[in-house]
């Protein structure tokens, strides 16, 4: 039956005392899986993203759209597979970037800022909010891995770039510093002593992944597209390997 | 029973608070003494190193200036100075750097140096927060590690809400680089963040996964996506990509000469040569490290070049400086513990004429051998030792020369 009012919720097989106690078990979950995917995810994207989420003279127009989606996409496909699959709940990847930002978040303020003096424009992270969102739409409605794998896992690399350059554009006005041409985000970089990581460790335009006509960003984000339509159903599948109560049946 | 392990919790707590208080504030080493011996002494052969202040307010600057030699005898498991950045060691951004110059260049970005190579430099700091630091100036070695340089403390003081740091755009607008785009940032942020809980909750409130799953499994997961559900789905669907684009174009237009980032390695030749310069030629023959006593005895056969008698002054290696006392050279600073002011012995001290060649015996002899961990040197797999030789005509003219040598231990 249809519900017809914003507050009407979907028919459920439980009343009173039973409605109680898994609405309390749902509370305890969600805790519990806010900060499971802020410690999990957080931890996965400064092992594998790293220096390109933290620092603004790291985020390229090359690298940066390229690796961010392909390792961002990982944990909100597992979390949509069970999430979907078991309890049809099309929030999976809001879920995990949401925790993201939440530890981000933290850790800039804190570690960067406070405990390293870093003033946090220089550590502002991404936001990979708005892919996300379309990739629990494009789920929900379509109910197939395949087509979310193939639409779903576009457009959250295609939205990744377009969706984070308001943030991050001021930072590539050009200035006049030491006889060079340096971007703000370059003069951060140079002003603001990192005894650790010095410049040539930054992965900035190198290798074989050439720009075209001095195009670089599209044709990135259109490689990471196309991995993502590959690690989504991959960490889909690591998802429904792990949603398994074979483990609890041995204790 | 209770109580003390009340009073051991809180133990615990107020010891982590002060370790956490401590913090960066208090940083006394970087390390330096971590890398192998052979990297630190066959490397950057820094000398000449000086801070302008010891004490500054929060605005003030100070300048490191300084010169080093690349080691020609540069070490076979080390790769070659392709890629190298001169850094300046303090516990996180306490100073910002406004000036870097190397050869009298500007140097912006990292830099390839060239073996046997003579440098100076010169770094500006400029003091953000207060407190009491350990600078030094030193080289990140591409797949090296980092080579320090001699250090100084510095004390800061003043409020560092006072700090101030404006630099002008091409375009001639000056922006404050401590809060350049941090409301835009946070804007967008709370902006997507709010979004994103709006869905959440939208499924949140109702309930989840029990009942969920039992009608999913009983064949009723149709009713689990209303209607409503799907038509606000659709409208997300369509509505954020527009934004996203929309956004994007409005930033576009309001940012159209924006760059990328600049990534451009910088080339600066050395100067003229200052080390091994053809006026004096010095062969070592021999060198034994001398266990017991700390002393590293070398034997070196001296060629005279120059038209002024000249006499050894100096012996500096990983910045350790071993003085002959009878020239009265050292210019030690009395902060500086890494200086032997009597540490360089010589058999034969006599003036070396112009033309002459001789042999002599040198001992840098002081306990900084073991306590800046450099004797550790003949267990390395590389156990050659490097330096430099200062010697000094009468009038006062300095003679540099970079040498290097295998050593031999000696336990007696």
């Amino acid at each position: 039956m249809a519900t017809t009012n914003l507050f009407d919720f979907p028919p459920q097989p439980y009343t009173g005392e039973k409605a109680r106690l898994t609405r309390a078990f749902d509370y305890l979950i969600l805790v519990l899986a806010l900060f499971l995917f802020i410690g999990a995810f957080h931890l996965h994207m400064a092992l594998t993203v790293g220096d390109w989420d933290f620092w603004l003279d790291w985020k390229d127009r090359q690298w940066w759209p390229l690796v961010t989606p392909l390792m961002a996409i990982t944990f909100p496909a597992a979390v949509q597979s069970v999430m979907w699959t078991h309890f049809r709940l099309p929030l999976g990847a809001t879920l995990c970037v949401s925790c993201l930002l939440i530890g981000m978040w933290i850790t800039r303020i804190f570690a960067y800022h406070y405990w390293n003096y870093f003033p946090i424009n220089v550590v502002l992270p991404a936001t990979l909010m708005p892919s996300a969102l379309v990739l629990d739409m494009i789920l929900m409605l379509s109910n197939s891995l395949t087509v979310t794998s193939i639409l779903g896992g576009m457009s959250f690399a295609l939205l990744f770039y377009p969706s984070n350059w308001p943030i991050f554009a001021m930072f590539h006005t050009s200035v006049e510093y030491g006889n060079a041409q340096l971007t703000i985000a370059d003069v951060f970089g140079f002003q603001y002593i990192r005894t650790g990581m010095p410049e040539y460790l930054r992965l900035i335009e190198r290798g074989t992944l050439r720009t075209y006509g001095q195009y670089a960003t599209p044709l990135s984000a259109f490689c990471s597209a196309l991995l993502c339509t590959l690690m989504y159903p991959l960490w889909w599948h690591l998802g429904k390997w792990f949603a398994t109560i074979r483990y609890v049946k041995t204790i | 029973m209770f109580i003390h392990i009340k009073n051991y919790v809180a133990n615990v707590f107020l010891a982590l608070t002060c370790l956490l208080a401590a913090g960066p504030n208090n940083a006394y080493a970087h390390g330096e003494k971590a890398l192998e011996p052979f990297i630190r002494m066959r490397t950057i052969q820094w000398y000449d190193v000086h801070l302008t202040q010891d004490k500054l307010k929060i605005n003030e600057e100070v300048t490191i200036t300084g010169k080093f030699h690349v080691a020609e005898d540069w070490p076979r498991s080390v790769p070659k100075p392709d890629m190298a950045y001169l850094n300046v060691a303090v516990p996180g951004p306490v100073f910002i750097r406004t000036e870097r110059y190397l050869s009298g260049q500007p140097l912006m970005s990292s830099v390839a140096l060239k073996l046997g190579g003579d440098y100076d430099f010169k770094i500006v700091l400029k003091a953000r927060i207060p407190g009491r630091y350990h600078i030094h100036p030193f080289f990140n070695l591409h797949d090296a590690g980092a080579v320090m340089g001699p250090g100084q403390w510095v004390d800061v003081t003043g409020d560092p809400a006072a700090f101030t740091n404006s630099v002008k755009t091409i375009s001639g607008e000056t922006v404050d680089m401590e809060s350049f785009g941090f409301a835009n940032g946070v804007s967008w942020h709370v902006f997507w963040i709010v979004l994103g809980t709006a869905w959440l909750l939208w499924w949140v409130r109702r309930p989840l996964f029990i009942p969920r799953f039992k009608m999913l499994k009983s064949g009723h997961g149709d009713a689990l996506i209303t209607p409503l559900d799907k038509t606000i789905a659709k409208a997300i669907l369509v509505a954020v990509p527009l934004f996203v684009f929309g956004a994007y174009a409005m930033t576009e237009s309001q940012y159209p000469n924006a760059i990328p980032l600049q990534a451009a390695l910088d080339q600066i030749e050395p100067l003229p040569p200052a080390v091994n310069a053809g006026k004096v030629n010095i062969k070592v023959i021999r060198t034994e490290y001398r266990v017991p006593v700390r002393a590293m005895n070398m034997v070196a056969q001296i060629h005279n070049y120059s038209d002024q008698p000249i006499r050894i002054g100096e012996f500096a290696s990983a910045n350790l400086r071993f003085i002959n006392p009878s020239l009265g050279q050292s210019g030690k600073n009395e902060d500086d513990t890494l200086v032997a002011a009597k540490g360089l012995v010589i058999d034969d001290d006599s003036l070396i004429q112009p033309g002459e060649t001789k042999t002599v015996s040198m001992a840098a002899a002081d306990a900084l051998w073991e306590t800046e961990k450099l004797d550790g040197l003949f267990r390395d797999a590389d156990s050659r030792m490097g330096g430099l030789l200062f010697l000094y005509d009468p009038s006062g003219r300095r003679y540099i020369a970079s040498i290097s040598t295998s050593v031999i231990p000696k336990f007696d």
